[in-house]
């Protein structure tokens, strides 16, 4: 009978431990998806990549929604975005379940390349789901918000030096307006 | 927005905290030209003397500051001054807000409050504008930015700022709106309605080794610029971010409301939504 | 005559067993009885391996791995796993100690008690380890020392304060509860220390989902680990605290008279009301206050030593517990006053027809430990033949109840033996009388069929442990051993 109880036991534990590690890894892959994306290239402004990278940085994109500690799910992202890397076209992805509420990613593609990843679905879970469409993506240098130094009134930049001050920009705004 | 149209700005400078400070205001029509040169004179001395203030005590290049003392173990925190303390316990909770991106110490062990003085003297800085009566400034201390109002007062038109290139400083990378209304440009607002009024950017290369990094190697960004409702959140975290890599940027987008530029070493940028065109 | 009562002692006669072997033939009519008890006994473990597996499984399941990269990281998993497994235990602990029904059924209040204790030091170092595995962890990540971080987390994390306090109530309570401390405190110091369990519980419990990113708002976890800790809660308000007080109402106790039994052991009979769902216990203990100056915080755990007797109409009647005056809470026993009212909690324990796997049945005790076999003789049930007593005492008089048990011996058919006489000096692991133990007597010369009976022990602590020795020599399995600890 103690031996029906240790088998019993250490099968049970054992099944445990393996669905919740099997959940985790899950949240593992995306997990670091999203990372990929942080830290990948810039594939899906650029498009120079091959339908493929797109795909799996479409994938990224979409579950990158979430900070650092956060999960997201997006796995069906990369099949979704690989089918329609292909047609072009919007295609909306799974609804995905993360802590934060769930979610769900509208891509849009044009000619082979992702071009915009929006956030379809978030359904606010403790008012923290409201920021998750926001993160910081990869970007071209011609996406940003211009300026040119002839319209702007302030010019914000890395500490700068009293030094490095007198050759700044905004060393040449302030005497213009002194 | 022609140019005819545009309002006449004055800036008055200072040197303090080892930078360079400007306000910028822009000048009421209504109000006679004089008046208002004194007022900015008025304002300036204000602000310069609280910034005079603070460096006095956070100062680590003077010998005869408290932190300086602090450093050197003559004191202890308990003993410290409450302004003292109440910078370290700011500090600290922001450690634990940035899981250990932000820290008040230096790689050796030492208090190192210079991390958040400079936004908490802006703040403080720009709660003295408001109480003096003056709607419409700018403030810049050494590159990070907080205004009130608008560059032409009586209208929504926000500040706008530029964001230079880490990589040529005489050129501008981006810009951002900051302040006003905004009406017709809803980057600039923030979920809560509230309108994002602080930039501060953080490089890794600037003034020695002012950010440390987590992750202890070279750094993964050249600069990050944060915009937000406040200016130290807006500061702390652009620090945060530079020292704690993607991750740290992941975690603040997602748990702050700010807009985030980073740069990567290589000149690549991350962006949040805010500042795409 | 089934019942066999061999010449008294003194004249220096051992008395003779007789050697009688009986064929077996089981009726089976307790093997079910026993395969569901069994069956529960070890679902116990399994319950609470799963359990703990369960705690592991909440924190992997979250992605936990891969927070655990690098070293700060593994240091803060490491300790978030032995929170969640040390609360995981303290939760099994405080369950294993609520009296639940099934648990009782299962394995016996006394064993519950020896796995809650086991419990104690491996769930203070999950405690212990969790607190400076977290410390250490985050310091490391913000390039803090441990100290400076326990006390960042001190002054600046909301609730945290109260997970230190919590640390500290759990690590006085383990440290009160180890037998070595335990012993030189009174036992009532001990219980009210322990009683403090429930204020490091509570006080560990904010912490748990305010902080802990695991059981953030929102997450399946955070309703997991809710649900558990309710659990736990309900369990002990239901089982400690509104059962007994219902019973105490229900059954309206107080003393009607205390006789003596021998010098030093009394009667203490009750009458209440509704007594005759008590019946049926025979063997059971319940905890009885008697609700007087100076006794009513004190609980005695005594067993019925007669089956309720009814006396009215309305289920009015009267129960008795046989007490001997040892201790000095017991000692004050000698003296209550009639109309005295009694506050009752029970019954508890597994030494009753409940645990029975077999028709046969032994009964063995010594000292005071033959009062409880005296109720349990009233009514498990047996065929007349079937059944066989063995009271040991230094004397007659020490055989507490002896006319009774002889009596219901007589009526029922069951074989008495009394064993009488001062141990043997030099056999320690002799349970016998130095004259039956030097004429070579064991347990199966007197019942022979013994590897077929249930054996129920009961008394010192010592001697109980030769009996079951003596019984297992004798080839009766350890599921039809029943032995009652009173010594705790």
């Amino acid at each position: 009978m103690r031996i029906r109880a240790a088998v019993s036991a250490a099968l049970a534990s054992a099944g445990i431990l393996l669905v919740g590690w099997q959940s985790g890894v899950h949240v593992a892959d995306t997990r670091s998806a999203v990372a990929a994306a942080a830290t990948g290239n810039q594939a899906s402004g650029a498009g120079t990549t091959d339908s493929s990278g797109t795909a799996s940085s479409g994938s990224a994109a979409s579950s990158g929604t979430t900070d650092s500690s956060g999960t997201a799910g997006a796995s069906g992202g990369a099949g979704a975005a690989g089918a329609a890397a292909k047609a072009g076209g919007t295609y909306d992805g799974d609804v995905v379940q993360t802590r934060f509420g769930t979610v769900q990613v509208q891509i849009t593609v044009k000619a082979g390349q992702i071009t915009d990843v929006t956030a379809l679905k978030l359904t606010d879970a403790e008012g923290r789901s409201v920021q998750i469409s926001n993160y910081a993506a990869p970007i071209l240098r011609s996406e940003v918000l211009q300026a040119q130094s002839a319209d702007v009134q302030t010019v914000g930049g890395a500490t700068v030096t009293s030094d490095a001050y007198l050759t700044s920009l905004q060393a040449a705004l302030d005497a213009a307006n002194l | 927005m022609q140019q005819t149209s545009e309002p006449r700005l004055r800036a008055r400078t200072f040197t303090c905290m080892g930078t360079v400070i400007s306000l910028t205001v822009s000048a009421d029509a209504h109000k006679a030209p004089q008046a208002a040169a004194d007022e900015l004179e008025a304002a300036t001395a204000v602000v310069e003397r609280l910034f005079t203030e603070l460096d006095s005590i956070f100062s680590l290049y003077r010998p005869d500051s408290e932190a300086s003392r602090l450093v050197r173990g003559e004191l202890a925190l308990p003993e410290a001054s409450g302004e003292m303390r109440a910078r370290y316990e700011e500090a600290a909770e922001w450690r634990l807000l940035t899981e250990g991106a932000f820290t008040p110490e230096r790689p050796d062990g030492a208090l190192d409050l210079s991390g958040i003085v400079k936004g908490h003297a802006i703040r403080e800085a720009g709660m003295s504008l408001l109480a003096l009566g003056m709607a419409n400034w700018c403030l810049n201390a050494g590159g990070d930015v907080l205004v009130g109002g608008s560059p032409n007062p009586g209208t929504d038109v926000p500040w706008r700022a530029g964001i230079v290139d880490p990589a040529d400083r005489r050129t501008l990378l981006a810009g951002f709106p900051l302040g006003g209304a905004a009406p017709c440009s809803p980057v600039g607002k923030t979920a809560d309605g509230g309108t994002r009024v602080a930039l501060a950017t953080s490089g890794s290369a600037e003034r020695g080794d002012h950010i440390w990094s987590v992750t202890a190697g070279t750094a993964e960004f050249r600069q990050v610029s944060v915009a937000a409702v406040d200016v130290v959140t807006a500061d702390v975290l652009a620090t945060a971010i530079v020292a704690g890599g993607v991750p740290m940027l992941n975690r603040a987008t997602a748990m702050w409301d700010i807009e985030a530029l980073a740069v990567r070493a290589n000149g690549e940028l991350l962006a949040t939504g805010g500042f795409r065109r | 005559m089934n019942t066999q009562l061999l010449p008294s002692p003194g004249t220096g006669t051992p008395m003779r067993p007789d050697r009688r072997p009986a064929p077996v033939r089981e009726t089976g009519r307790f093997a079910g009885q026993h395969r569901g008890r069994l069956v529960r006994a070890d679902a116990l473990p399994v319950t609470a391996w799963s359990s703990l597996a369960a705690s592991v499984a909440l924190w992997l399941a979250d992605g936990g791995l891969t927070a655990a990269s690098s070293p700060a990281g593994l240091v803060t998993a490491l300790g978030i796993v032995a929170g969640l497994a040390g609360m995981d235990l303290v939760l099994l602990m405080l369950l294993l100690a609520a009296r639940i029904p099934f648990i009782d059924g299962a394995v016996g209040h006394d064993r519950a008690l020896e796995f809650h204790r086991k419990l104690g030091k491996p769930s203070l170092y999950l405690l212990l380890a969790h607190g400076l595995l977290i410390a250490v962890g985050y310091g490391m990540a913000e390039g803090l020392d441990p100290v400076s971080e326990a006390v960042a987390l001190w002054v600046l994390v909301p609730d945290m304060w109260l997970a230190f306090i919590s640390l500290a109530l759990f690590i006085a309570v383990v440290v009160t509860s180890l037998v070595a401390v335990r012993r030189r405190f009174p036992y009532e110091f001990w219980y009210a220390v322990h009683l403090l369990t429930y204020a490091a519980v509570l006080t560990s419990l904010p912490h748990q989902f305010s902080v802990g990113g695991l059981f953030a708002a929102g997450t399946w976890q955070r309703w997991y680990w809710l649900v558990i800790c309710i659990a736990t809660g309900a369990a002990l308000l239901y089982y400690r605290i509104i059962l007994p007080v219902r019973a105490t109402f229900r059954h309206q106790l107080t003393v009607e008279r205390v006789t003596s039994v021998a010098p030093g052991v009394v009667n203490i009979e009750m009458s209440g009301l509704q007594l005759g769902s008590l019946a049926g216990n025979g063997g059971r203990f319940f905890i009885w206050r008697f609700l007087a100056p100076g006794l009513w915080w004190h609980p005695h755990p005594f067993s019925l030593s007669a089956e309720p007797v009814r006396t009215g109409p309305d289920g009015q009647g009267r129960l008795r517990v046989t007490v001997r005056g040892l201790g000095r809470g017991s000692a004050q026993l000698l003296r209550l006053r009639r109309g005295t009212r009694v506050a009752i909690e029970g019954p508890y324990g597994l030494f009753s027809s409940a645990a029975r796997s077999k028709d046969r049945v032994v009964m063995i005790g010594a000292g005071i430990g033959i009062t409880p076999l005296r109720a349990l003789l009233e009514t498990t049930p047996f065929d007349p033949g079937r059944a066989t007593v063995l009271l040991r005492g230094h004397s007659s008089q020490e055989l507490y109840l002896g006319e009774e048990i002889l009596e219901l011996c007589r009526q029922r058919g069951a074989t008495l033996f009394h064993l009488t006489g001062g141990r043997d000096p030099g056999s320690p692991d002799s349970w016998l009388p130095a004259a039956e133990h030097l004429a070579g007597y064991a347990l199966a010369d007197y019942v022979p069929e013994i590897a077929h009976a249930d054996v129920y022990v009961c008394g010192p602590s010592r001697w109980a442990g030769n009996v079951l020795n003596a019984a297992r020599a004798a080839g009766v399995d350890e599921d039809q051993l029943h032995h009652e600890r009173f010594d705790w």
